[in-house]
């Protein structure tokens, strides 16, 4: 086992490497940089200045090996659009944030998400798998940012239950952009676990649990469910990153000033040094979550063997 | 890139893209009071006038304008002064007097001064520039008026200018402001390692003396031509005469010359523990992205003093600004954060029409542009062509909505100094039976040997890209030319349209002012601007106008120079754009009353030191009937 956590971990190292090298040449390769001016251009030798005084102007080779060897020493520069925060106090600022909403979210979404796929299950063809089809259906087939306007023109412009946005007021502030972002992972939980659910049930396992006399919830919660869990979290894993690191439409929208918007903006802004952070988090979340999903294989499932 | 898509052009897919924008307007309207009739046009009263007014020329040369009246409504017995600014009789109580409005989440914001970042300043909404006195201000008639300098005038070559400081302004730690802290404030916008992202704008015309060399790093700051002749008075030195000098210096946020040299930079200013004012408001807090407040600073001494104590900036999505708007959250929400859904949802609401309040904005056209050094569109045949296929009316009525803007049929919008709209309105007019004789003439009758074209946009909203659609289809549909639209993402379109030669075929982009002079609009046109049309003619006539000191001769001299751009048409003008801000009932002042080309909202620079409509602006006591308690 630790032997195959090392392996892993070595192999993404070199995937960091690789992203690290792929981000940078595309980021520079895109028309445009940080310092093109909306309007007129600068004269050439102050645009030269310009991109002198941020070491732009060295050949994009000594670029990323300036900008690795710095990395590796947690000095990820300063932001060209925040130029008084580095990058490293623009993450710390803002990504605690996103992993409260997110993680919040990630616990109600795909919590209630399988609990709701379980109960579809079991009473399939009847009104509650009706209801539920019809939420996850609604949560995997409208765009957040639409979810996000509806919320606040019912519950905070008509109603006015709610407050419209902000963060660290009123808890009241985290129900909107938690249903808004979770909507669409519960509709992913609620379907796979459903499905995911029926296929057990039909295993001969299950005939035999229920021939042995075992009481339905006994045979459900630890017969089906837990066998039913692998495709869940095969499916379910990868959506812990997006949810922990923001989304731009759903806490803009909401005022949570969390780090989603900087992975939009920080690439229409060409923000080199904010683009090559993300994109180096993101690598490493997502190497991470494919990790510990496969660790969980092997918990869930005895019968997984990690070589 | 999302917003990268590209949409091909045909009658099926302008349907749709209609559709889509309907559908939207649905949704938006499911939670905005549940009409759902169709939106009907806005009545005749929020048209703006479409004939042109006859702005004076606004920079005098060397005299200085007698100062705005002073707000003059007459304090009641139970009036209030605060800060030395008695409310008007019906003001509400001072803890109200309280503006809170949005800001884009979305925006950079590296600084509340203008010295520091023009362009990373908030977006769309934000109030900036209220830390600092400027050397002048605009009012809402556009002329130049006194602010930091009382005073000015130029002498006999007309390239150098003698400012008289207002010996009152004080910094907020008690220390006077001298000429010596607008001097370290141009060497700081001039200095090249802080690579001031509006450079330019101190280049020709009427450069400041040596402004190119030092922002390039070949002379020293100290060479810069702005001096301080003593304590107060400031001399600005211009490398050709420059009689708009005065409007052009509304850009002078002054920074303090103790805390540029105790910081090393302008980025003080955007720390609220560190920063100083000498404008009228200070900063409070500074929280990009969230939350940007200041309040009325009580050393303030100087000539704009606000009747507004405290001004609020919630940062939000400019998606949901007209939501918060209605739920009662924010006093404004300015015309260019508004969603065409919620231009839609106000166009049927008499009482939301009654809150608009239209200014012409940066006096902005939008235009469509050639590059005019290559075939076909360097032939003046072909671009005339195309500048009698857009039916503006129609547009304007369709697509647009008349509050959001006005035909253009030239560059300059009605009452902007030298505006000529009707003059030059049967040049670029809708025919297309002409245009297709031009064609003809050109060689491409019925379109055949035309290339296909692609129309490039920059990054716009739904209503422009439905603009352009509508354009592309008329082209296709009146000369058989193919164009495919293709809205690009913002830097990608600039990258293209600076590249020299140009990488853009045929687009649309829109342009507005920076400083109150034809010099400057016109000035886009120049062989050094951003446009691949170069006429020799064309850029005497504007550079030799710029520094002209004969007020009369030089606006004839514009006005001739744009005939020959809208006659040689390297740009067919579509619509100069007007926006319409909107304001709770109880935002009201004097500033809101129409000025004289007619528009009746908080005019360009808007609420800034840069303006003086702050003098007058104040919330009236209706507000408790909207508010309980104060916003904090």
């Amino acid at each position: 086992m630790v032997a195959y956590i090392v392996q892993r971990l070595a192999g993404l190292a070199f995937v960091f490497i690789l992203v690290s090298i792929v981000a940078f040449l595309l980021m520079h390769a895109t028309p445009g940089g940080p310092f093109d001016e909306p309007n007129m251009p600068l004269p050439p030798s102050a645009k030269a200045n310009i991109l002198a005084k941020y070491g732009l102007d060295q050949p994009l080779h000594i670029q990323y090996i300036n900008y690795m060897a710095n990395a590796l020493r947690g000095d990820f520069g300063y932001s060209f659009s925040s130029p008084t925060e580095t990058v490293a106090q623009v993450i710390g600022r803002t990504w605690p944030i996103s992993i409260t909403l997110g993680g919040i979210t990630v616990v109600v979404a795909l919590g209630s998400g399988i609990l709701l796929g379980i109960l579809a299950a079991v009473r399939q063809n009847s009104p509650v798998d009706y209801v539920v089809t019809f939420l996850a259906t609604l949560g995997l087939t409208v765009p957040n940012f639409v979810i996000a306007l509806w919320l606040i023109l019912i519950f905070a412009v008509q109603l006015k239950w709610l407050p419209l946005g902000g963060w660290g007021d009123d808890w009241r502030q985290i129900i909107m952009p938690m249903v808004a972002l979770g909507m669409g992972p519960l509709g992913i939980a609620a379907r796979y676990t459903r499905a995911s659910l029926a296929d057990v049930f039909t295993s001969d396992y299950i005939r035999t649990a229920r021939a042995k006399g075992l009481a339905e919830q006994m045979v459900v919660m630890r017969h089906a469910v837990k066998n039913a869990l692998i495709p869940i979290i095969t499916v379910l894993g990868p959506r812990i990153p997006d949810l922990i690191t923001g989304t731009v439409f759903v806490e803009t929208m909401f005022r949570v000033p969390g780090l989603g918007k900087f992975f939009v903006e920080s690439v229409l802004d060409r923000d080199y040094p904010m683009i090559m952070a993300l994109m180096l988090l993101i690598a490493a979340l997502w190497g991470l979550v494919y990790l510990l999903t496969d660790l969980l294989y092997t918990w869930i499932d005895p019968r997984v063997k990690l070589t | 890139m999302k917003s990268d898509k590209k949409v091909r052009l045909n009658r099926r897919t302008f349907l749709r893209a209609a559709a889509i924008g309907a559908g939207s307007a649905v949704i938006a309207a499911c939670g905005g009071g549940g009409a759902t009739t169709a939106p009907t046009a806005p009545p005749a009263t929020l048209v703006p006038p479409t004939t042109a007014p006859t702005l004076a020329p606004v920079i005098p040369a060397t005299a200085v304008p007698a100062p705005t009246a002073a707000p003059t409504a007459p304090p009641a017995a139970s009036a209030e002064t605060i800060n030395g600014v008695t409310l008007p009789a019906d003001a509400a109580p001072p803890e109200y007097q309280t503006f809170v409005t949005y800001f884009d989440i979305s925006a950079d914001w590296t600084s509340p001064n203008q010295m520091e970042t023009i362009y990373k300043s908030g977006g769309f909404g934000s109030i900036t520039n209220v830390t600092g006195d400027t050397l002048t201000r605009l009012d809402k008639n556009f002329q130049v008026q006194p602010a930091a300098a009382l005073s000015w005038e130029a002498d006999e070559t007309g390239k150098a200018w003698t400012f008289k400081l207002d010996p009152n302004l004080v910094w907020s730690d008690g220390t006077p402001v001298t000429a010596d802290d607008f001097v370290a404030t141009f060497r700081y916008a001039a200095d090249p390692t802080h690579a001031w992202d509006f450079a330019w704008y101190y280049s020709a015309p009427g450069a400041i003396k040596n402004w190119d060399k030092c922002v390039a790093g070949e002379l020293p700051l100290d060479q810069l031509g702005v001096t301080a002749r003593d304590a107060h008075t400031l001399v600005v030195e211009t490398e050709t005469p420059a009689p708009f000098l005065p409007a052009k210096l509304v850009y002078s946020e002054v920074l303090s010359a103790a805390k540029l040299k105790e910081y090393g930079s302008g980025l003080y200013t955007a720390e609220p523990d560190k920063t100083i004012s000498c404008g009228p408001y200070i900063l409070k807090e500074f929280k990009p992205g969230q939350r940007v407040v200041y309040e009325a600073n009580p050393t303030y001494k100087g000539t704009n003093r606000p009747r507004i104590q405290k001004v609020i900036q919630i940062a939000a999505r400019p998606e949901a600004f007209f939501a918060g708007y209605q739920a009662g959250e924010v006093d404004r929400v300015t015309g260019e954060g508004l969603q065409t859904a919620d231009n839609e949802i106000i166009a049927r609401d008499p009482e939301l029409q009654k809150q608009i309040r239209l200014t012409a904005a940066d006096f902005r056209t939008d235009y469509l542009f050639f590059d005019c050094q290559n075939p076909p569109f360097n032939d003046v045949r072909v671009r005339q062509a195309f500048s009698h296929i857009v039916d503006r009316d129609t547009l304007i009525k369709t697509i647009i909505t008349p509050t959001q803007g006005i035909p253009a049929y030239s560059f300059l919008m009605p009452g902007f100094p030298a505006s000529n709209s009707e003059g030059l309105k049967d040049i670029q007019n809708y025919d297309p039976e002409k245009g297709r004789a031009l064609l003809k003439e050109a060689g491409y009758e019925g379109g055949k040997g035309f290339p296909k074209l692609t129309l490039w946009l920059r990054n716009e909203p739904q209503i422009r890209v439905a603009l352009a659609t509508a354009i592309a289809a008329e082209i296709t549909q009146e000369y058989g030319i193919e164009v495919e639209v293709s809205n690009k993402e913002f830097k990608t379109f600039m990258d293209a349209i600076n590249a020299k030669p140009t990488q853009i075929q045929f687009g649309m982009v829109s342009y507005g002012i920076d400083f109150l002079d034809p010099s400057n609009m016109l000035g886009v046109w120049l062989s050094t601007g951003r446009h691949n049309w170069f006429n020799k003619t064309f850029d005497d006539m504007v550079n030799s106008a710029a520094e002209s000191t004969d007020q009369e001769g030089r606006i004839k001299v514009f006005q001739d120079a744009e005939r020959m751009l809208v006659e040689e048409a390297p740009a067919v003008f579509i619509y100069h754009r007007t926006v319409a801000d909107i304001y709770k009932p109880y935002v009201v002042g004097e500033c809101f009353e129409p000025n004289v080309a007619g528009f009746a909202g908080l005019q360009w620079p808007g609420f800034s030191s840069m303006s003086n409509s702050m003098q007058t602006l104040y919330m009236s006591n209706e507000i408790t009937k909207f508010r309980d308690k104060p916003p904090a």
